[in-house]
Order: C-alpha cells, then structure tokens, then sequence
C-alpha cells in the first residue's frame, strides 16, 4: 500500500496493489492522516470522514486476504514472501492510523456525550455507530450520577442541567478558543480575527490562532492543523 | 448546625475533590468514599432544611427580610456541594474508564483484580459493565477489518515479536494456526496477533 510519506529515497519496486500510483492528488492514505491529524489537534469533533474510512477498511480487508491467500500458497517466491512482509508492515501501520483516528473520536464523543445529545448539528458530524455510543454513554453517566448521587438528594437538587452564574456549565462543550497551529494547504480566503481585523493566509504560511478563527476554513480543507 | 464545630459548609466536599486531586497525583484510583458522600449528601439535607425554613419564616411576615443574605449562602452552599459530589463520580469514572482501555477493553481482566474491585463502589462496577457493553457494540463494527480497542500508544515497528510466557494462557488463535501458550516457554509470533496478551500480562516481550 503506497501512501506513507516517502521519507528517504528507498529503492523499493512500488508494492503491487497500491492506488493507482498518481503522484500528483492525496492517496486515500494520505488523506486519512490529514484529517487524524486535524481531529488530534482540534477541540472540537469534526466531521467523520466516511467514504476515506470505509474504501480503507475495504482495502485493508482485501489486502490481509491476498496476503493470507498467498502465505498459504506453496509455490510463492522467497522474493513474493519478502513482498508479503512489506505488505504486512503496511498493513498493521495503517490499521494504527485507523485506530488512532477512531480511538481520538472517541474519546471527544465521550468527553462532549450530553452535549452531542442535545446538539443536532453535532449529530451530523458523526457516523451512525458513534451516535449510538454517544447516546447510551450519556445515557449511562448520567444514570450512574443519578443512582449515585442525586437520588439522595431533596428533589430540586437533582437537576443535571443547573445553569448558575460563576460555575462552569453541567454539560462541557468543546472550548472554540483554544490555540492551533493552521498551515495553510492553499491561497485562503481571508479570515475575521476576535480583534476585528482580518487575516489572509499564503500558501504554507503557518499560524497559531483561535480554533474558531478557522473553524470554516479547516472544514473547505484550504487548511490543515499541525 | 454549624455552630457546633468549627467546620464551615462545603468542607466536606472540599475534601472529596482533593480525594480527586490526590488520585489524579498519584495515579491511582482511591477507594470509593462512601462515608464521606453520605455525609455531604446529609449536609445538602440540612441545608434543604434549613432554606425552607427561612422562606417560611419570610411567608409569615411579609416586612421581615432579614433572612436573605443567610438564603444566598445556604443556596451557593447546595450548588457547590452538588457539584464537588458530580465532579469527584466523574473524575472515577474516567479513570475508570482509562485503566479499561489501558487494558485493550478487556473488563474481565480488569475486574479480575480484587485489589481494584475493593476500592469500587458496586455502582461502579454496573457502569463499568453496560459502558463494555457499549463499547463492544461499537467494535463489532470494524471486527472484519481491525481491532479498535488494540494500543495506540506505540505505532508498531515490527511485525513479529518474540515473547516469554509469564502467565498460563491457554491456546490462542495466531496467523500460523494455533498456540498453546504455557508458563516459561518463548515463542516468535505476530505482534497483532498476541498484543492484548502482553497488555493483560499474559505474555512480556523479551
């Protein structure tokens, strides 16, 4: 599988069953570490790359069964075996990459469950499965509040939704405001600062701003966080 | 009720949350303290008590105001200790919630632990069980595919690593046909194969 930043010059024959060896767009691969990468920095859950996830894991599926095809077939090369084991490491770096992305997911959809519950436009961020979780692991922690605490408490105090001045908000939403590092993939339109002004980002210039500040840009994809 | 000691409202539950912050410190999870959320939650009742109390003793004379200042401490006294007991449960519950994953999602292992289990209130251990549960759904949906609950500390180097048995584990499914793991032996074995025993302490890289 073709795709890993190509670090030093390897003179390696391109493995068989790579994406068609355009050089010039993003492989899938590629992609899916832009957008790990993107989700790893930003605070707030970013739309679920579906069609990226889903050709990878098809690729993935494909390539462990060719390769299982192969092991097991007694007329394969010794140069063929060395192949498989190049094909293997791919694979199982991939797969990390695929994880990771699901894994950090995760961890938002749970940190912001109540929140994503009560948020429809968050809702359309995540694939279905992550819906669900979110929905029974809001579902569960607050039960478990409720059997743990609340139940023994007068009946006006059992509220999960106190709004009171001074004190953090009962449910946590992604703070916007945090600082990110935004290089810059193209020519970007220009952005509105919190002081009023404005800023317009060169090709590969890199900042440090506001999540919100490129909220809009990072989902056209004229930038990326790093 | 605070006359009586020198103890001022929400000391108690000042107390949980450095019971959260000495575990967040220490990177250990501390016994559940039960006592000391019963005794919060009784404070929260005498405070109740002691609120209605004054908006009846206002109810009954209209001109008399005189109770309002003590109504808005005995009120930010009730948010505060709802909130100090709200946050030392969900403080538990995600370290609870790291050790789980620390152990590649595996819950029997983790509730194998008696030392672990003492120190758990036995609500925790229902959450522990239906958030696996959860969690299980959620992977079943990549098992063709990939294990999301694998590491994702350590992207891998190696496809094969060579491992001693520390632990009797039985006979494990691996890419060269089975494996009946026993105490002492060595065995070279692919890395995704055999990775979740090494975390659950079956098996230790050599």
């Amino acid at each position: 599988m073709a795709g890993l930043p190509s670090g030093p010059a390897v003179p390696v024959e391109p493995i068989a069953l790579d994406f068609g060896a355009a050089a010039a767009p993003e492989t899938l691969f590629q992609q899916l570490v832009r957008h790990w990468l993107n989700e790893r920095h930003a605070p707030d859950i970013l739309p679920i790359q579906a069609e990226v996830l889903s050709a990878l894991l098809d690729h993935i599926r494909r390539q462990t069964d060719t390769v299982q095809a192969l092991r097991g077939d007694p007329d394969s090369s010794e140069a063929e075996h060395a192949r498989i084991m190049l094909v293997q490491t791919e694979v199982e770096r991939v797969k990390f990459v695929v994880r990771s992305y699901i894994r950090t997911r995760l961890y938002k959809i749970e940190k912001f469950a109540r929140h994503i519950v009560a948020t429809p436009e968050v809702q359309e961020r995540l694939s279905q499965a992550e819906l669900d979780h979110a929905r029974r692991f809001a579902q569960l922690t607050e039960s478990h509040f409720k059997v743990s605490v609340l139940q023994a408490l007068p009946p006006h105090q059992q509220r999960l939704d106190d709004n009171t001045p001074f004190t953090p908000p009962m449910i946590s939403e992604p703070d916007k405001s945090r600082a990110v590092f935004v290089h810059a993939r193209d020519e970007c339109p220009p952005v509105r600062l919190p002081d009023g002004t404005t800023m317009q980002m060169q090709k590969g210039q890199i900042v440090l701003t506001p999540y919100a500040v490129v909220e809009q840009l990072l989902a056209m994809g004229n930038v990326e966080l790093v | 009720m605070a006359s009586a000691d020198s103890r001022q409202f929400g000391d108690l539950a000042t107390q949980l949350v450095q019971e959260s912050r000495r575990s967040t410190l220490t990177d250990t999870l501390l016994k559940y303290n039960d006592s000391l959320v019963r005794t919060v939650i009784r404070e929260q009742r005498n405070l109740e008590e002691l609120i209605n109390n004054a908006i009846a003793a206002q109810a009954d004379n209209a001109a008399f105001t005189g109770d309002a200042p003590a109504l808005l401490l005995y009120q930010t006294a009730v948010l505060r200790n709802k909130r100090c007991l709200l946050a030392y449960h969900a403080h538990r519950l995600d370290r609870l919630k790291d050790m789980y994953w620390v152990l590649g999602a595996a819950l029997p292992a983790l509730l194998a632990d008696g030392d672990l289990r003492a120190r758990l209130s036995p609500h925790e251990v229902d959450f522990l069980r239906e958030y696996n549960a959860s969690v299980m759904d959620f992977r079943g949906d990549f098992s063709a595919e990939l294990d999301v609950a694998a590491s994702v500390t350590h992207p891998p180097r190696d496809l094969h690593a060579l491992v001693r048995v520390v632990r009797d584990c039985g006979v494990i499914q691996t890419e060269l046909g089975t494996i009946d793991f026993r105490k002492g032996q060595r065995f070279m074995v692919r890395r995704a194969d055999i990775e979740h025993l090494i975390v659950q302490g079956y098996l230790e890289e050599v």
